[in-house]
This record gives C-alpha cells, sequence and structure tokens, in this order.
C-alpha cells in the first residue's frame, strides 16, 4: 500500500449563521468542508497541492498530520490512522504552518531547537549532528543566537524549517512556505527543500499560491476546490489544457514596420513594441515567426508562454471555483 | 522523569525570556503585590469591624484566606498554561502546534507558560497563613503538614480543572466564556471565607461541583482543630481527592470534546 | 449586538459576584450587627457591580494603537486629541455599563430585602446621585487619559497600569465597600479621587450621606475633574510634543 493513503475523505463544519429577525434561534448551516476526496502519495513524493482559499486544502493537511478528525473515510500514513495514535504519528511528521510559529519568540532559537530536542526525544549526538547540517543546508549560522523576534521574514521561514526537521521526519507538511519572501529567500528555500527530498526522501507535501513554488519543486499536482478532488497528475498535463496561448513581443529596426496578420490575431502597440496574442494551434509558431520576420528587420522578439497565474485563474474559473 | 524533565527546560526558557524585559517584569510583580495586598487588607478590616464570622475568629480566617490565596496563585503560576492561554491557544489554533507534536496535550499546555510574577501573591498568602497560625495557636504535627501539601496539590487539580472548562467552552465556540469565571474567580472569591458563610445553593455549589470546601477547607478546619464537617479524621486526608477527581472529569470530557476541535484560521 | 452572549455571561457572573459579596456581609453582621442597616451595604454592594465596567480600562483597541504606532494617522487628524479620546473613552464607558447596569439592576431590585437593592432614600438623593455619577464618569475618564498617556511614554507600562487601575479598585469601593473601612480612614479615603466615582454616588442614593451634604460632596467632585483633566491635557501636550519629534 501506498505510504500515505487517504479514502473518501470527509469534513463537515457547522457554521451558525447571524440571526434572522423574527426567529428565536440561530440557523445552523453545514459546510462541506472536504467531500469525498482521495488520493495516494508514495514516499519520496514532492506533491503540491493547489486551490482557491477555502477549497479545503488545510483541512486535508490537518486530517493527515492527525490535528483534525474527520467526519467520515480512511487514511494511513505509513500503516497508521492519523488521529488515532497521534502521537506515534506526528513524530515521524514535520508541519510548517507559514504564518504561525511554533518557536519560542523571545528566546535564541537554538534554545528553542534545544527544547524540541527535549519533546521529540532525540538522542543528544543525533540532535547536534543534525543541527549542524540543517544549520549549513539553511545558512542559519550566527542566527542561531538570536531571538526569533528579531529574525526578517526570510531567516525567520528557515528557522522555522530547521525546527520542524530536526527530528529527521519522514513527511514534511508545508501550508503557504514562501509567502511574504523576497526573491532570494524563495530561491534558497526551493534549493533547500529539494536537496532535502534528494537526500533523504522526505515525502512532502506542499500548499501554496505560488505557482512558482509548483513550477519549481513539485512533478505532480493535486487540484482541490469546493472541496473536492478536481485534478491529480503532473503539471505539465494541467497546464497544456489551459496553455492554449502564446504572446509575441517584437521590435523593428524600422519604426513602420507592420507585419500583415489575419484579421483573427490581435495586434497591440505598446511604445517600439508590437504585441501578438495567438494561438499556436491554430497559427504554429514557425510560421508566425516567419510571417514576422517577412515585415521588416527584427530588433528583438520574444515568444512567451501565458504567465501561470492567468493559467491558473481560467481554471478555476472553468471549474467554477 | 522525562515530562519532568521537559517541564522544568520549558520553566527556564520561559523565565529567562520574560526576564528579557525586566522593568515591565518588576513592576508587574509589584503591581501583583499590590493587588493581593488589597485582597488581604479588606478581610484585615472585615475582622477590624466585625471580629468574627460565625465560629470562626480572625486568626481561623486568615488562615482560610492564605491556603486560598496560596493555592490559587500556585496554580496560576506553574499552571498559566491553562489558567492564563488555554482560551486563546484553541481560539488561534495555536494547538494545532502542539497536537502535530508527539506529547500530550496537557504536558504541553503547562509547558508553554509561566508566570513568575504571582511569586508576590503567593507571598502574601503565607503572610496570612502565618498570622492565621499564630492568632488561631496551632500546633502543628507531621500528619497536619501532610494534610496541607495535600490540600494545596489537590486544589491546584480542582483549579486546573475549572479552568480547563473555559477551554472546552471555547471549542464548542460558546461566546459566554466569562460564564466560567463564576466557578474560578468566583470560586476564589467566595471560598477565600469558609463555605458555612454562605446560603445552602451556594455552599451545595463549592462542597459538590466546585468542591473548594472538601480540598482546601476542611483540611485548613482539621488543621485549625475545628472541622468543618464532622467524621474521622483519616476522612480529611480523603476528601481534597475530590479535587483530583473533579480534575479528571474535566480532562475526559476536554479529550472528547477535542473531536470537534476545528482549528481555525484557513 | 453581536455580543450580546459575552454581555450577558458577564452580568451573570457580576450578579454571582455580588451575591457571594452580600452573602458574607450578612454573615458577619448576623454575629455584630453595625449601626449601619443592612440594606445599605447591599444596595452599595449592588451598585458597585452594576456599574464595576465604568472603572476598567475600557479601550484595549487604543492601547494597542499607541504600542504598535498605529496612533500616528490620528495625530495627523485636524483636531484636539486629549479632546478626542476623553470623548471615546467617556463614550464607551457609558454605554458598557449602561448596558451591563440595567439588567442587574432590575435584577436587584427584585430581590429581598436584606438581599437586593433598596429604593433611594429620598427622590431628590436618586437625582443627586445620577448627577454625581455622571461627574464620576467625567472624573473616571480624566484619570484613564492619563494612563493613557503614560502608556504613550513608556510604551510598555502593564505595571504602571495594573498598578493605578488596583488603587482604583481598593480605593472606589469596590474590593470592600468604603463605608466598611475603619472609620478614621474614611476621613481620608472619601476625599481621594477614586471616592468620587462610584462611592459618593452611590451614598447620596442609600442615604449615607445626607442632602445637605450634597453640595460639598459635588464640589469634590467636580474639583477632582477639573485637575485631573488639566493634568492630562498638560501630560498630553508634552507627549504629543515628543512624539511629533520622534516621528520626523
Amino acid at each position: 500500500m501506498a505510504f500515505i493513503h487517504a479514502v473518501k475523505l470527509e469534513k463537515r463544519f457547522i457554521v451558525r449563521e447571524k440571526r434572522k429577525k423574527g426567529t428565536l434561534l440561530r440557523e445552523k448551516k453545514t459546510v462541506h468542508a472536504l467531500q469525498d476526496v482521495s488520493f495516494e502519495i508514495e514516499q519520496g513524493e514532492l506533491v503540491g497541492y493547489i486551490g482557491p482559499n477555502g477549497a479545503g486544502k488545510s483541512t486535508s493537511v490537518k486530517i493527515l498530520s492527525g490535528i483534525l478528525t474527520p467526519d467520515g473515510g480512511d487514511v494511513t500514513v505509513g500503516g497508521i490512522v492519523p488521529w488515532k495514535e497521534r502521537r506515534k504519528h506526528v513524530r515521524r511528521i514535520g508541519v510548517v504552518f507559514g504564518q504561525r510559529t511554533q518557536l519560542w519568540w523571545d528566546v535564541p532559537i537554538r534554545d528553542s531547537y534545544d527544547l524540541l530536542k527535549d519533546i521529540y526525544r532525540i538522542p543528544g549526538a543525533d540532535y547536534e549532528r543534525r543541527l549542524k547540517e540543517l544549520a549549513e543546508a539553511l545558512q542559519l549560522g550566527d542566527l542561531l543566537r538570536t531571538p526569533l523576534r528579531q529574525l526578517s521574514l526570510g531567516q525567520r521561514m528557515r528557522a522555522e524549517l530547521c525546527g520542524s526537521l530536526i527530528h529527521r521526519p519522514e513527511l514534511l507538511f508545508l501550508d503557504e512556505p514562501t509567502i511574504g519572501l523576497d526573491a532570494v529567500s524563495k530561491l534558497a528555500l526551493r534549493d533547500f527543500l529539494k536537496w532535502e527530498n534528494r537526500e533523504y526522501g522526505t515525502t512532502v507535501l506542499l500548499t501554496t499560491h505560488d505557482m512558482e513554488d509548483i513550477v519549481a519543486l513539485c512533478p505532480r499536482v493535486m487540484v482541490l476546490g469546493h472541496g473536492k478532488k478536481l485534478f491529480d497528475g503532473a503539471l505539465g498535463d494541467l497546464l497544456s489544457r489551459y496553455d492554449t496561448v502564446r504572446t509575441v513581443s517584437v521590435r523593428y529596426e524600422e519604426q513602420a514596420a507592420s507585419p500583415r496578420l489575419p484579421a483573427s490575431v490581435p495586434l497591440v502597440r505598446e511604445g517600439e513594441n508590437l504585441i501578438i496574442t495567438y494561438s499556436p494551434e491554430a497559427f504554429p509558431t514557425s510560421e508566425m515567426i516567419a510571417l514576422l520576420q517577412g515585415a521588416g528587420t527584427i530588433r528583438e522578439l520574444t515568444v512567451q508562454p501565458r504567465n501561470i497565474d492567468h493559467l491558473v485563474a481560467d481554471m478555476y474559473r472553468e471549474m467554477d471555483l | 522523569m522525562d515530562t519532568i524533565k521537559l517541564y522544568l527546560h520549558s520553566m527556564r526558557m520561559l523565565i529567562r525570556s520574560q526576564l528579557e524585559y525586566p522593568a515591565s517584569f518588576i513592576l508587574q510583580t509589584i503591581a501583583q503585590l499590590v493587588m493581593e495586598g488589597g485582597e488581604m487588607l479588606a478581610v484585615i478590616l472585615l475582622v477590624d469591624r466585625f471580629e468574627r464570622m460565625n465560629r470562626w475568629e480572625a486568626g481561623d480566617l486568615f488562615f482560610f484566606f492564605g491556603i486560598m490565596s496560596v493555592t490559587f496563585y500556585l496554580t496560576e503560576c506553574f499552571g498559566r498554561g491553562i489558567t492564563g492561554n488555554f482560551p486563546y491557544l484553541i481560539r488561534t489554533g495555536q494547538l494545532d502546534t502542539f497536537l502535530a507534536r508527539p506529547r500530550g496535550i496537557l504536558t504541553q499546555v503547562l509547558c508553554s507558560a509561566v508566570d513568575p510574577r504571582r511569586i508576590t501573591c503567593i507571598a502574601v498568602g503565607i503572610a496570612a497563613l502565618v498570622m492565621g497560625c499564630h492568632l488561631s495557636h496551632v500546633t502543628w504535627t507531621v500528619l497536619k503538614a501532610a494534610l496541607f501539601a495535600e490540600a494545596v496539590v489537590c486544589g491546584f487539580f480542582l483549579l486546573l480543572g475549572l479552568f480547563t472548562v473555559e477551554g472546552i467552552f471555547c471549542i464548542y465556540s460558546v461566546k459566554s466564556v466569562e460564564l466560567v469565571n463564576a466557578l474560578t474567580y468566583g470560586g476564589r472569591s467566595a471560598c477565600q471565607y469558609p463555605v458555612d458563610a454562605f446560603p445552602r445553593p451556594l455552599r451545595v455549589l463549592f462542597t459538590v461541583l466546585a468542591p473548594f470546601a472538601l480540598t482546601l477547607q476542611q483540611p485548613a478546619s482539621v488543621i485549625l482543630d475545628k472541622p468543618l464537617f464532622d467524621g474521622p479524621v483519616w476522612t480529611a486526608f480523603l476528601s481534597p481527592l475530590s479535587g483530583i477527581v473533579v480534575f479528571a472529569l474535566v480532562w475526559l470530557w476536554f479529550q472528547r470534546t477535542m473531536r470537534y476541535y476545528r482549528s481555525t484560521g484557513s | 449586538m453581536q455580543y450580546r452572549g459575552a454581555v450577558l455571561g458577564g452580568v451573570i457572573c457580576q450578579v454571582f459576584f455580588g451575591l457571594i459579596l452580600i452573602a458574607v456581609y450578612r454573615t458577619l453582621y448576623a454575629g455584630k450587627p453595625q449601626s449601619m442597616p443592612l440594606e445599605r451595604i447591599t444596595s452599595y454592594v449592588w451598585l458597585q457591580q452594576a456599574f464595576f465596567r465604568m472603572l476598567l480600562a475600557s479601550d484595549p483597541d487604543l492601547l494597542d494603537k499607541i504600542r504598535t504606532g498605529g496612533i500616528a494617522y490620528d495625530l495627523c487628524r485636524p483636531l484636539n486629541l486629549y479632546g478626542f479620546y476623553y470623548v471615546r473613552i467617556a463614550a464607551q464607558k457609558l454605554t458598557g455599563s449602561l448596558m451591563r447596569a440595567a439588567p442587574m439592576l432590575v435584577f436587584a431590585l427584585l430581590l429581598p430585602k436584606g438581599w437586593g437593592l433598596a429604593a433611594p432614600a429620598t427622590p431628590a438623593g436618586l437625582l443627586l446621585a445620577a448627577w454625581g455619577l455622571g461627574l464620576g464618569l467625567l472624573c473616571v475618564s480624566a484619570l484613564e487619559n492619563i494612563t493613557m498617556g503614560f502608556t504613550m511614554r513608556t510604551l510598555d507600562s502593564r505595571g504602571m497600569q495594573a498598578m493605578l487601575n488596583l488603587l482604583m479598585m481598593i480605593f472606589s469601593g469596590n474590593v470592600l465597600p468604603l463605608i466598611l473601612f475603619p472609620d478614621s480612614w474614611q476621613k481620608v479615603i472619601t476625599l481621594l479621587p477614586y471616592a468620587q466615582l462610584l462611592d459618593a454616588p452611590i451614598r447620596l442614593y442609600t442615604g449615607e450621606a445626607a442632602l445637605s451634604e450634597a453640595p460639598g460632596m459635588m464640589m469634590i467632585q467636580l474639583g477632582w475633574t477639573i485637575v485631573l483633566t488639566a493634568l492630562g491635557v498638560l501630560f498630553w501636550q508634552r507627549n504629543q510634543r515628543r512624539m511629533e519629534i520622534q516621528g520626523g
């Protein structure tokens, strides 16, 4: 059986609505946070988990990590049912909640790790070795002696990651790990996650809104919407369904150059650049470039797929999310 | 053993982090002294005006005040995770972090906070106890000392149990958490006086539902040689255990309630 | 009205505290009756409990605002800051305590004699008490603005605030009715600003203070209100000047 095995997960929340005039009791409404969600994840996989806000991503991660009890369905992680044998289960997992810290605010982060060592009952030698390794990989170095509150956002995320991996979990849950980070920090974080996954075969399940994270890290994505699983497979497969448009930006030596395009292909002039949007299916890219070359001397030309955020937005729209 | 080591380690760290702001810490500690001193002053002034309460004389009343004060503030100090932070942990979803670690929830919540500022309140309570012993001419024996220790420990658990109810209410997302204050802070205010001061419903409340009378006052009255409830001496050792019973029941209730824990946040 | 549940819980809790206190005083009275009638004490306790909210620091948002620097927005507004906050605090105290006081007082009036709130000694006493309560509100708002001034100055002033609040709890008669303090103390503590908030109006209500004493009491209340307001204004002006310099 697969490492993570989830069958027909279901979770309902009861929401009390605002009291309507003339009624004594507030009406209760049941919201299905998860409905009939099934999937399997093998050991060592890096899986991206996407979907708009309120799709049920966090709920399912919380069920997988033993925090919430589902209302229906079965889950086993390495043969253990998370919420039934919580302590045994969580020893093998690491969790990073993007906007919530698990370290202690006013003490040097090294002291926080020392306490985690006691919490997870990590043998002394193992702990020292692991901390040294993680501190190096995450470039914590001198930060170990700095209180958490004095760290920048990027530094803090690195510190959190170190904290959640110090007990060598087999499975890592990341909830929006790159939120609010600058470009350098994001790249460093992604490199680290790849390294950790390659080096130790750590299984990673990542929820994010940043599609760049998924492109950089996850060969496989699951899309969740309205509590249901809508897609499960390679990112490329998902994108090719929606990736039907290309944009060419071209600049000619001659100001007046104007390619003769079919009427169905729109052309916009932005300063010296001509922007052309076309569908490669109807109009192969090679033909497009040949046509553009015919109109004058090209100084600069770029062909771009659509921005991935637009693609995802299209996808959500089509799935009616 | 391991758990105690973890608790001590956590305490060391928390206290160190509070001392990061020494001026604020000292002022707040003094403020606590003024507060509990004020409560004590109220009892002294009442005794000054009324001399006695039923069959209890000044020294007895100070002793009752003292045992309640010491127990309550020991709980506030070392049980701060539950008495102060618990509803907050639940409401903000911070409890998630604890659930994702291989330790018991109770252990982790208790390890999450300490309030050393209460030390001055405890000192006021001890002063009241000393005054009470002196005025009431208490003769201490080993058995009485053991009974006193048992009462304080059981009272600690009773209070932890009552404060936990607040957390349970939070999980059910009940808004009127203040109601529970009637049992916790209300219990403290009421049961710094012997329960026979109260009409029957209140007496029953503080003997059965929130049994301060059994955990703290029966032992106190036996130490004063004026038992609150009659019975053989050994029953005085039995009655404080009711505090542990309340704690155990509430904690069972809590664990059943955790099924409904929703963990707020996206 | 979203907080209906919370308000109700708070009121029930407050009523419970009131009942406990009264039970204690009743038992003490049974042992050694005092010259002043028991009903005066029970009325005192209920009125204190009912308007307890007035004494509490009323606006945690405001304190947060000061701590986090959000107050900078208000500094940019073309208005007198002290006046702005004074009105805000007073309004919050008024609505907060009236909302709680009304159900509690109704409940207390329905309780039997010796447990509940007795009718006012005289109709004039009731009117004077209401008037005195208004002055008390002004006075306590001025006091709180001074506390707020401290907060601005030191940013983390929880210790200072706690201390000031405690002085308030003790000397306003909330912990122990001022009429139960030793008689010699009362001569001094009834002159303190804290006694002007609730204690003075309650004395007028219960008849502890004769109507002829009313003008004198009101003068003291008014005096403190003016002094405290003046102090607050001065304090805020100096703070504001400093903050503007800090803000650059």
